[in-house]
């Protein structure tokens, strides 16, 4: 028998069932990519139309105006046969150079003007806060329920909870936070009810994320420690800490990025629509918390949404998508990357 | 000199066992009962959540039952039983001036006559539809009268409240002289409703005469020139004979009508339950029913399941049993990143591109067989759907990834031992034995997916009305509006403690119990058909 020339004695032939099988292989294939392509075109668009808001094609590049002024309307008017786009600020001292100007008629475009500097501050500090709120709240659960827990009735209950805090949508906690930090607790809109309603929100995300990585410390650390004479806190302040940390932090991440991709909590809880003050500019030290803020994703929708179309606004709309958007992307990504880092970190 | 010798103390060797005590406790039990108690948080916020979504809600119903009295007392139901009949009339009309323009395309496109001279042949159907609208008239002014009358009596029972509210507020203050004059004539609903139902003699006089123009008018509806249109017309006349038999009906309704009747408590809860009307801050009367809301969300959901399933159990599959370890490493963490786009910015995409995109698409020639294309509502239950979908699909793909990769590696080998194809194993064997974890998946989405709303607010139109679901499969393109669509859309402008405020609590409590109970199904499916492995 020639087995060289002939196929393989156990090469399948090509039949029906096999091009079948392809086929259907194929099909898979095509879920999958079109998930991918859709996914990419969002990301192309935003990205895309973006950029012209926050890029020039002059130095520095970048539109710092867009990046560091507050909101402002945009007056559209023609003055010596010339269409004059400017903005509130600039409109005035227009008019205080010219003062033929007074009576120009001008169209106005709220919000279509300035930057995002607000809004991008009042995501940073809701991020920040809430963050440290549920760090703190979701490490100390998961230590708990990782090192000292015993398997019983009340500890499946506590599961319980968490899972289902996991599945309550985010339009209830923006409802509950409204109802217990803004109204029965009478912080009215503000910083504090926006960080405790937001942290509610992910705590379920960091305290799996936590316990993930106490889990992943060895058992052999916590036993050897033990043996030694250490405490129980000793133990697990010394030597599962440490090695759990990173991983909490990183996992966290992803924590972040839900945090500043919400709107619906801070709808009703710590988002204005618009505000002249920054936040730091309070009077009294307690007024930092009880201020409410602007907001990236708010402000999106406002003027997604709540002002008239036209084509001045989109500048405005796709240019807070993309700082939007690249920002939560970057934190999302830096999670991604380094839990995958992590993993194969340590071996043990 | 034996005293010289010096007497060591050993206490570096004694072990020395000093336990601080606090409370009876030591200080690792109290750093114990510290974690533990974070780790009660989350039991407490869920606690919470019920406990303040029950507060804020709970005056609903009562604020209801009230609501309802007063459409009663005031009479508004009574003029509501007309007004229901010249409705349906104008429903009529609206299916004979639909019958002109069908008439008008037959004639035009079909005979090939000029629109003028179309126009003209149907002059004699003009005069029948300008008969059979004007014959309601009469009503209608008794109507217009009534309601007048109504809307004065419920003005005055809402003056007389505030001023009973202002007496308590002056009384809870202590200024008991500023309470005292405060007037409060309180209304006497017999005597106010007399006039209302002294009218109904009169109306009986014009329903008996819109009855028989009506009837009369039937008898000389003017021929179609066409067989389908000429069904049309007896589909009409077919109408219109029911609708003359409600006439009667709708008299009888007045005559046996008694604003003593009381609002039963169970009223207050199915009005909410299966009402078919969320209008407020309206002139007449505000309903709040939750069925168009509900219908909204769940159409958004059902079209958004039907996209992510396939794409999201198919990815799934894909990655975890067909794809290269290389093409595995790149998708995985794509999908995830996916989940990671905040939906106020896919909400934007919606109304920025996707909605135009889709219209277009839609109104392309090749694509018309489609159910509901073309359309011309940009904001649909479709757009939606499709943005919703991509909401879901990485919370499918990771869950349904994860059950896939939890069938033992020997099920696979033993499928392909006994010399089943790859697609064999994957169908017969792979799948069905991660199939509770793929079904507890796809409810997860499901639950992100009813929980979301910014897409939903931002893309779903949010027009409040129960889809039309005559037309088929061309539902989805109709807009619609959904329960966390109208919380985040009217909390902001609500008045505190107003019914429409604690109606909104109402629909977030409704919304809460449906995650829950999602939640609830998917962990024990997963439970109770996990097969056993080992």
């Amino acid at each position: 028998m020639n087995l060289e020339n002939s196929a393989h004695l156990f090469r399948a032939k090509p039949n029906a069932a096999r091009r079948a099988e392809r086929g259907i292989f194929w099909l898979f294939r095509l879920a999958t990519y079109v998930v991918l392509l859709s996914g990419a075109a969002v990301f192309a668009n935003i990205i895309f139309k973006g950029a012209g808001t926050v890029f020039k094609t002059e130095a520095p590049f970048i539109n710092t105006t867009f990046l560091t002024a507050a909101p402002e309307s945009l007056y559209v008017f023609e003055w010596q046969g010339q269409k004059r786009e400017m903005g509130d600020h600039a409109f005035r001292a227009f008019k205080q150079q010219h003062p033929e100007a007074a009576n120009v008629k001008a169209e106005s475009f709220v919000y279509s003007a300035g930057g995002i500097f607000p809004c991008i501050v009042g995501t940073v500090l809701l991020v920040l806060g809430s963050m440290a709120i549920a760090l703190s709240l979701g490490v100390c659960a998961a230590i708990y329920l990782n090192e000292y827990a015993r398997d019983g009735a009340f500890i499946r209950f506590v599961r319980l909870a968490i899972l289902n805090l996991a599945g309550v949508p985010s339009i209830v906690f923006g409802l509950f936070g409204f109802g217990m930090f803004v109204i029965f607790f009478g912080w009215n809109v503000s910083l504090l009810a926006g960080w405790f309603t937001l942290a509610f929100m992910v705590l379920p995300v960091v305290i799996t994320a936590s316990e993930e990585s106490l889990k992943a410390v060895p058992k052999g650390f916590r036993e050897g420690s033990l043996a030694l004479g250490a405490t129980k806190w000793q133990t697990i302040r010394k030597n599962v800490l440490p090695y759990a940390l990173p991983g909490i932090l990183t996992s966290s991440i992803l924590g972040i990025a839900r945090v500043a991709g919400e709107t619906a909590p801070i709808m009703f809880t710590a988002a204005y629509v618009v505000r002249d003050k920054m936040p730091w500019e309070v009077e009294k030290f307690s007024d930092f918390f009880l201020q409410g803020v602007m907001a990236l994703p708010y402000h999106i929708y406002v003027v997604s949404s709540k002002i008239p179309q036209n084509e001045y606004t989109e500048r405005v709309q796709y240019g807070t998508a993309f700082v939007f958007l690249v920002i939560v992307a970057v934190i999302a990504m830096a999670s991604i990357l380094l839990r995958n880092r992590l993993r194969n970190r340590y071996k043990w | 000199m034996s005293q010289s010798i010096p007497t060591t103390k050993p206490d570096h060797f004694v072990i020395q066992k000093k336990k601080v005590q606090f409370l009876g406790l030591t200080v690792d039990d109290c750093i114990k009962v510290f974690f533990g108690g974070n780790a009660v948080v989350s039991i407490v916020v869920l606690a919470l959540i019920t406990y303040f979504l029950f507060r804020e809600g709970a005056g609903f119903f009562g604020q209801n039952r009230q609501n309802l009295m007063v459409y009663r007392q005031a009479g508004l139901e009574y003029v509501d039983f007309i007004r229901e009949e010249t409705d349906n009339h104008t429903a009529l009309t609206r299916y004979l001036s639909d019958l002109r323009l069908r008439s008008l395309n037959h004639l035009v496109q079909q005979k090939g006559l000029s629109p003028e001279a179309a126009g003209a042949s149907l002059a004699k159907f003009d005069e029948f539809a300008g008969q059979f609208g004007e014959a309601v008239d009469p009503v209608r002014v008794i109507l217009s009268d009534l309601t007048e009358t109504a809307t004065a009596i419920k003005t005055k029972f809402i003056v007389n409240e505030d001023k009973k509210e202002e007496r308590r507020q002056l009384l809870a203050e202590g200024k008991t002289v500023e309470a005292a004059a405060v007037r409060i004539v309180p209304v006497d609903f017999n005597a106010e409703l007399q006039p209302l139902r002294g009218t109904l003699p009169v109306f009986k006089a014009a329903n008996h005469a819109f009855a028989n123009t009506l009837t009369a008018l039937l008898n000389q509806v003017p021929v179609l020139p066409a067989p389908e249109l000429e069904q049309r017309a007896q589909r009409f006349q077919a109408l219109t004979r029911d609708f003359l038999a409600t006439l009667p009906l709708v008299e009888r309704n007045l005559e046996t009508w008694d604003h003593h009747r009381p609002v039963p408590v169970s009223q207050t809860i199915t009005a909410f339950v299966f009402g078919r009307q969320w209008l407020t801050a309206s002139f007449w009367q505000d309903w709040y029913g939750i069925v168009p809301l509900l219908v909204g969300s769940l159409m958004v959901s059902i079209v958004a399941l039907a996209l992510a399933v396939p794409l999201g159990v198919g990815a799934a599959v894909y990655v975890n049993q067909i794809a290269s370890l290389r093409e595995q490493k790149i998708i995985k963490p794509c999908i995830e990143f996916i989940s990671a786009i905040p939906s106020v910015v896919l909400g934007f995409f919606g109304i920025a591109v996707l909605g135009e995109a889709l219209r277009l698409l839609s109104q392309q020639s090749w694509l018309s067989w489609v159910p509901g294309f073309p359309f011309s509502e940009r904001l649909n239950i479709l757009t939606a759907g499709c943005l919703l979908a991509l909401i879901a699909v990485p919370t499918i793909f990771t869950l349904a990834e994860d059950a896939l990769n939890n069938v033992p590696r020997s099920f696979r080998e033993a499928s392909f031992a006994l010399g089943a194809s790859r697609l064999q194993t994957i169908i017969k064997i792979i799948v069905p034995a991660s199939l509770s974890g793929i079904i507890s998946a796809v409810l997860l989405g499901l639950g992100r997916v009813i929980g979301e709303t910014m897409v939903v607010l931002l893309c779903a139109g949010n027009r409040i009305a129960i889809p039309d679901f005559t037309n088929g499969l061309a539902v989805v393109v109709e807009p619609v509006h959904t329960m966390t669509g109208i919380i985040a859309q009217e909390m902001g402008e609500v008045v505190r403690g107003s019914i429409h405020y604690r109606a909104l609590f109402v629909v977030g409590l409704v919304l809460f119990l449906v995650s829950l109970g999602i939640n609830f199904m998917a962990q024990k499916i997963v439970r109770r058909y996990r097969i056993s492995i080992g």
